[in-house]
């Protein structure tokens, strides 16, 4: 029976679950914000099955001058999605000689998942976007999954990682924290997933989105951490 | 000798002029007097009514003052029918803008959204340009308070004081004179209403006569913008002794 | 004579002209001044600036020089209204360009698009054909070779050293024909950018607008007090040189001697 002429099973059923290929649930995407800046890390693997294609993916795109999204989900959604949302907010840059705050793009990313999700084919992309308000100079992180939810948060963690991070972010995260202690909170964080996550991600990329822009952020991926 | 190049759609003349939107100014000057006054804590936008009557409901019947959206309204001197048009496109575009950004549109993107459309109407075919001029006042977080006239050829310009209609030449001219920078909103209000007085045909002014708003901000930060009623139209003039009654009378 | 033909848009008249594009030229002309010069490394857009009145907001009023995309820059003369069009879809057109193709538009490509959408008002129907001139300047990717091309109603493009539209552009563009050279540095590339608009600009620096485009940098617009004191050097010179003619000397040292002149006196610029 095709999938289409029972009502009962939403179209898209087809493409959620495990048999996604990209493995979503096993990349890491992680946001943290602080008193002035907001940190955003992504695994470094690209997967495709049980197999690690890449140990050097860039999971991240920067959308405007202070605003940075990292994606994970469907691979060939992912990039096609991020580098059109980029695409339309350098139009927006260049057309309005003003940059998009992050919580505009934010609702204008979510408003294109959700014309997404009720098209013949959604994109299959959880997004991570942060940044700084180019007005106000206030840090903003965002959550976004493909079911086109959107929400501002603190801190935030997509796929499997939610389960590791979020405790410890829970436990440990100010809103406050300055950009030392927001590293040292992804260092702990990096830590547990390479003690519970059944898979090497390949280490993480990290990016910091402060007033004055995008800086990749160094990263000791290399030190070894012994599970219990 | 232009008669040629005035017949049918907007066309150039032979000295690259648009004839349509020449006439199309021409018939502004005609309309009501428009004026807008920028201060440093608001804005002020007064009209000249042209149709008055006992019989016109005065607070539904808005001639001259239109809102656009949460933080932004207009003045119109022009053909009010082709205003409609413009301002229910103005209000649809930002809404959409809300929808989209969950912010409310710049001012300057508003006004530009205006102007393509009015652009438009000079070049495609089988349209005559739109008869109007606005005077734009609003805020949005990256320059606060703003003020833009736009005419029929889909020019746009910011301005600090500014006016349109019947003698907007001597009211241009008052403003110049008068124009204060760093002025507050109430002092910006009295300039307005002495500026549409020595404009306007009859020298006594009343409710019924002009149109009033203003933009401002409320103590605890948020913008808000007003239509005046007539009582509070009233209650300036006598402030300033330009009431109709009893002080016209004096003189 | 041409009656008749001219009024239908765009047609051509029995004797070949097509007069609606015709007069989209003069409506350029009545536009203000725009130049580009190229110099070795460097290329220059100059504007004639209208000044603004006591009552205007100056933070607000449009440029007529402004970006397609972060390596190409365009300067405009003639109708406003329709330059924003324009722009608007040049600017349309470099970013999906970026997205589709993965890498931004050259510079003759973007200048092909412009023109081309300018060919389209001559032609479709029920159109006026846009009452602009462009001048695109900029540096392909990974390219240090500087660029410059202009564009008019008619949809005609082409590559240029040194030019000038808008407003007594046929002035500028003798003045330019006489005093360009080579490989011009940045400063002397500037300067001749301003000196040829100085031609038609008697008001000075506070009617000029100046923007600079090196390769793989973000456009630079010179500051007024900058321009101001490239014009006070300039109009020192031109004393200097009127001085030395009345007192009777050879002109020998006439006006390429201006512009080879070292500019370090010239302060403002690092």
């Amino acid at each position: 029976m095709a999938p289409h002429s029972n009502g009962t099973s939403p179209h898209w059923s087809l493409k959620s679950g495990v048999h996604q290929q990209g493995c979503p649930e096993l990349q890491v995407l992680l946001g943290i914000t602080g008193k002035d800046f907001t940190l955003i890390a992504a695994s470094k693997a690209a997967m495709r099955g049980a197999t690690i294609l890449k140990a050097a993916d860039d999971k991240t795109r920067q959308l405007n001058k202070n605003t940075l999204m990292a994606f994970s989900g469907e691979a060939g959604d992912t990039v096609q999605f991020a580098e059109y949302i980029q695409a339309n907010a350098q139009l927006y840059s260049m057309r309005n000689e003003t940059d998009l705050s992050p919580s505009a793009l934010a609702n204008f990313v979510r408003g294109e998942l959700a014309s997404s999700l009720r098209s013949r084919k959604p994109y299959n992309v959880n997004l991570l976007l942060g940044g700084v308000d180019p007005i106000t100079d206030k840090p903003s992180l965002y959550w976004l999954d493909y079911l086109a939810s959107l929400a501002p948060v603190p801190y935030a963690a997509h796929g499997y990682a939610q389960y590791y991070c979020l405790s410890i972010l829970d436990k440990h995260h100010q809103p406050d924290i300055t950009l030392e202690r927001g590293m040292e909170l992804l260092n702990l964080c990096a830590d547990e997933l390479k003690r519970r996550l059944p898979i090497d991600f390949k280490g993480l990329v990290v990016k910091a989105v402060t007033k004055d822009g995008t800086v990749e952020m160094p990263f000791d991926n290399d030190r070894i951490v012994k599970s219990a | 000798m232009s008669r040629r190049y005035d017949s049918r759609t907007t066309i150039f003349s032979p000295d690259g002029r648009l004839y349509q939107v020449e006439y199309a100014l021409e018939a502004i000057s005609h309309a009501g007097t428009a004026i807008g006054i920028l201060a440093k804590d608001g804005i002020v936008l007064a009209a000249e009514r042209k149709v008055t009557s006992k019989l016109l409901e005065q607070d539904t019947s808005a001639e001259k003052l239109y809102i656009l959206n949460d933080n932004m309204i207009c003045a119109v001197a022009g053909m009010t029918a082709d205003a409609n048009i413009l301002i229910n496109y103005a209000r649809q575009a930002a809404q959409r803008y809300l929808l989209t950004y969950n912010e409310d549109i710049p001012c300057e993107q508003l006004v530009r959204r205006l102007c393509d459309l009015k652009q438009g109407y000079t070049q495609h075919g089988g349209l005559r340009p739109f008869g109007v001029s606005f005077i734009y006042a609003g805020w949005d977080p990256q320059r606060q308070f703003q003020l833009y006239l736009s005419n029929p050829s889909g020019n746009y310009g910011g301005w600090k004081a500014t006016s349109s209609g019947a003698n907007h030449a001597s009211a241009q001219s008052l403003l110049k004179q008068d124009y204060k920078e760093d002025c507050t909103l109430k002092e910006a209000c009295g300039m307005a209403v002495k500026v549409l007085s020595k404009t306007m045909d009859s020298t006594k002014l009343s409710s019924e006569k002009i149109e009033f708003a203003t933009v401002g901000q409320t103590k605890d930060g948020k913008i808000y913008h007003k239509l005046w009623s007539a009582e509070e139209i009233n209650q300036l003039l006598k402030e300033h002794d330009l009431a109709k009654d009893e002080t016209a009378e004096e003189k | 004579m041409a009656s008749g033909y001219d009024r239908a848009l765009s047609v051509f008249s029995p004797d070949g002209h097509v007069f609606q594009v015709e007069y989209a030229g003069e409506a350029v002309k009545r536009g203000t001044c725009a130049v580009g010069v190229k110099g070795k490394d460097v290329v220059v857009l100059g504007c004639e600036k209208r000044s603004a009145m006591k009552l205007q907001d100056t933070r607000i009023t449009p440029s007529k020089i402004g970006l397609i995309d972060t390596h190409v820059c365009l300067a405009f003369a003639g109708l406003n209204a329709d330059a924003r069009i324009l722009v608007d879809k040049a600017r349309l057109e470099a970013q999906s360009h970026r997205l589709n193709l993965e890498d931004p538009v050259t510079i003759e490509y973007i200048t092909k698009y412009v023109a081309g959408v300018q060919q389209r008002y001559t032609q479709s129907g029920g159109v006026r054909p846009f009452g602009i001139s462009t001048l695109i300047v900029g540096f392909d990717k990974g390219s240090e070779l500087p660029r410059l091309y202009q564009t008019e109603p008619s949809g005609i493009y082409s590559a240029w050293k040194a030019n000038a539209i808008g407003r007594s552009s046929k002035t500028v563009r003798e003045f330019l024909e006489r005093n360009y050279k080579e490989d011009m540095d940045r400063e002397a590339t500037v300067r001749l950018a301003i000196k040829s608009l100085l031609e038609v600009v008697q008001t000075g620096a506070k009617n000029i607008e100046i923007a600079i485009m090196a390769p793989g940098q973000a456009v630079e617009m010179l500051p007024v007090e900058d321009i101001e004191s490239y014009v006070k050097n300039i109009e020192q010179e031109k004393q200097e040189e009127a001085a030395k003619k009345k007192t009777g000397r050879t002109p020998g040292t006439g006006s390429a001697a201006i512009l080879t002149r070292p500019a370090q006196d010239e302060p403002g610029d690092q």
